[in-house]
């Protein structure tokens, strides 16, 4: 039981987090706030999928020490010597996502106070109606 | 504040499937990760893997994330420009 719940419970905290972000996202009146959410959201799917990445027992970082780099090839590297590279290369792009996105809600939410002088959601259904 | 409790019970409940943490023998490290560690040096002479996969083995995918960059900046000045007035 205590080793199920070790294995388990980093995936448990990174979906709580993830929650926090979907419950700003769509119960908060401030955009701002909302804005905030989506970002609580995005860095908790980057955290799962570094945890994914890990492998227990003595794995590193997965860049190539002098000692292997200078060997070519007659030194055979063990896949179980560097942790996952795949994910962290797939968080990167997913960065960047996040970067563009938060960019893009940001320039809305500015165009959005300067037609109506507020960032308050319902305000703004009132000014639309 | 229900729906949120809902669709984290359904994932809390699909977290009971996944391999444990840190198990080097996850399906996530055995598929194409061990080709990457492998050969890294040996096809791309490069000691950072993270580099050298995002660089040479998915370089479509990095072409593809510089278009979506460009994409969200474009439509940033779109968004923020200041028109002049006409008249």
């Amino acid at each position: 039981m205590l080793e199920f719940i070790i294995g388990k419970y980093n995936f448990w905290i990174y979906i709580i987090l993830m929650m926090i972000g979907f419950y700003a996202m769509i119960s908060k009146n401030n955009l701002i706030k909302k804005i905030i959410g989506m970002n609580i959201f995005q860095t908790a799917i980057i955290l799962f999928y570094v945890s994914i990445a890990y492998k227990r027992g003595g794995a590193t970082l997965p860049i190539l020490t002098d000692a292997d780099a200078h060997a070519h090839g007659e030194h055979i590297i063990n896949m179980a010597q560097y942790i996952n590279p795949l994910p962290h290369v797939l968080m990167l792009t997913a960065i960047v996502v996040m970067v563009a996105t938060l960019g893009v809600a940001l320039a809305i939410a500015i165009m959005l106070y300067r037609k109506y002088h507020t960032l308050e959601e319902d305000e703004i259904i009132k000014a639309l109606k | 504040m229900i729906v949120t409790i809902i669709t984290g019970a359904f994932l809390i409940y699909g977290t009971l499937d996944m391999p444990e943490w840190g198990d080097p023998n996850s399906p996530a490290s055995r598929h194409v990760s061990p080709r990457y560690i492998e050969k890294t040096e040996i096809e791309t002479a490069t000691p950072n893997m993270v580099t050298s996969v995002l660089a040479d083995y998915r370089g479509y995918d990095t072409l593809g994330e510089t278009t979506v960059i460009f994409t969200a900046g474009a439509s940033c000045i779109m968004l923020l420009r200041r028109r002049k007035k006409k008249g």
